[in-house]
């Protein structure tokens, strides 16, 4: 009984959401507030549960680990964001967290920097190869400011121009297959839990 | 109105309607159009299966998710499990998004129900949801002991006491994090667990940040990718393939889907693993009409450049 009350309105939420397409109208505004609150309500209890209560409660007040009261209080601090006068205090938490974004610099420099540029440097053996080195240097070029996009140079970034915009088109490419599965998520929910028509 | 402006002026109205019956037709009547694969879904294919039956293994999953990715990730969710259940590797969950805790709960019940045999925390463990500022210190944690890591599963109870950790310690014992994400997958992984601890790393993507991740490809920091729904059908279908049929991963029939055709007849496969598959023949003819829009476009454009530049002449 409750799945089928569920199935229900789940359809009529997703005809709302639908019902945007011809235009903005209340039953639309309805579904998008309910998701947005839904899902909002859905997190902070079970944050509270898994993890306030098992990391913070349960260690200090039970087992009297006392030294977490430290990491708490910093986390606290987050919250005099909203104060005008102590709003300052947010700024020793937002430091920490800025410190730990700096201890990975250093492997986030060679994951994403240092392993990509040994790659493009290989013996171009393949063709792959050499178009990602051609692609890589004529972009990079582009984006070099200091010297006019004239005679060779400038034939060379153009070169570069076409790499960007095959690798938008390839972007663009699964960005319409991402949108286009929503919408097949969708009508599958429509046709197959609901209507049962596919099976 | 002329036809150049006739083309350029349609009604967006007009445009979803069609779309929404392209969509649709193929699902009630499917077009039974062949999956192709991949070597990016190839090769991830192939290294969770290098785990078969080993007991000292297990795959590590990642679920960040939530609801609006659902049809583009949960049939790799489902894929996955099923593959791993299916040549009985070891299987480990994890989400740091509250919504990922309940998406997990959802899959494996759903890819259980083939398997009757499989038992929680001794063929697979969910660890439930961690805070996302746990997300580095687990991350790195689990290079020297996951049990200290991350201490509990998902329903409270030690690591230590449960089975399945007999004979897994560390990333030594993990044969690839794969991680399904809707926003930016596999970074922290292939920024701290592969970089520093060798592990291999594979995802499973929103076809939208699907292009950003073909470098890290390229280098072997992936080993694959599963790109939005197509992914996940090349995916299904590997698994159909193979592990539904206990043979070994063959390269000549995973790249020729007439030998496979001989092998399962896709109306018998229930519909919850072949949801992607049928998806794509929606996909594939939503792709043709939206070229085809694109086309039309642009002819209206040019015709209108064209009169533009008589007007102007006269």
């Amino acid at each position: 009984m409750m799945e089928t009350i569920g199935t229900w309105l789940a359809v009529f939420l997703t005809l709302s959401m639908f019902s945007f397409l011809y235009k903005d109208n209340p039953f639309y505004k309805f579904a998008e507030h309910l998701f947005v609150g839904a899902s909002m309500g859905y997190a902070i209890p079970y944050t509270y549960y898994n993890v306030f209560i098992p990391y913070t409660y349960n260690p200090i007040f039970l087992r009297h680990d006392y030294i977490l009261i430290i990491p708490v209080i910093i986390g606290i601090g987050y919250w005099f964001r909203f104060s005008q006068k102590l709003s300052w205090i947010s700024r020793y938490p937002i430091a920490f967290g800025m410190g730990i974004v700096g201890m990975g610099v250093p492997m986030s420099i060679h994951a994403q920097v240092l392993v990509q540029m040994r790659t493009m440097m290989l013996p171009l053996t393949s063709i792959n190869l050499i178009l990602i080195f051609i692609g890589s240097v004529s972009i990079l070029l582009y984006f070099f400011f200091s010297k006019a996009h004239t005679g060779l140079y400038g034939k060379f970034t153009k070169i570069g121009i076409w790499f960007m915009m095959i690798g938008f088109g390839a972007s663009f490419g699964y960005t319409v297959m991402a949108r286009i599965s929503l919408l097949i998520g969708r009508i599958q929910f429509l046709l197959s839990d609901w209507l049962g028509i596919i099976k | 109105m002329n036809f150049s402006d006739s083309i350029q002026k349609i009604d967006r109205r007009y445009i979803y309607i069609i779309l929404a019956i392209v969509v649709i037709l193929p699902l009630i009547f499917p077009l039974g159009l062949k999956t192709f694969t991949t070597p990016p879904v190839r090769n991830l294919y192939k290294t969770i299966d290098a785990a078969a039956g080993k007991p000292n293994k297990a795959v590590f999953m990642d679920f960040a998710q939530s609801p609006s990715t659902l049809p583009e990730l949960y049939p790799m969710d489902i894929a996955i499990l099923r593959h791993c259940f299916l040549r009985n590797i070891k299987v480990f969950t994890i989400s740091y998004y509250p919504q990922g805790a309940a998406i997990i709960q959802m899959a494996i019940a759903e890819v259980k129900e083939e398997f009757p045999n499989i038992r929680q925390d001794v063929d697979y463990c969910n660890f439930g949801y961690k805070a996302w500022a746990l997300r580095l210190p687990i991350t790195l944690g689990m290079g020297d002991n996951i049990s200290e890591a991350i201490e509990t599963n998902g329903a409270g109870l030690r690591l230590d006491n449960l089975p399945i950790m007999k004979d897994i310690k560390n990333y030594d014992n993990i044969q690839i994090c794969v991680e399904i994400s809707g926003a930016a997958p596999g970074y922290i992984y292939i920024t701290y667990a592969r970089a520093r601890f060798g592990v291999n790393v594979g995802i499973g993507v929103t076809a939208v940040s699907a292009a950003d991740f073909y470098p890290y490809l390229q280098t072997g920091q992936l080993v694959g990718i599963l790109g939005g729904l197509k992914g996940a059908a090349e995916y299904e279908e590997l698994v159909e393939t193979f592990a539904q049929n206990g043979l070994p991963y063959s390269a000549e029939y995973a790249e020729n889907p007439t030998l496979k055709e001989e092998q399962y007849d896709l109306s018998k496969v229930p519909y919850k693993f072949k949801k992607a598959r049928i998806g794509m023949d929606s996909q594939a003819i939503a792709h043709l009409l939206i070229i085809l829009f694109i086309i039309l476009g642009n002819i209206g454009y040019f015709l209108d450049r064209k009169n533009e530049k008589k007007k102007f002449i006269k």
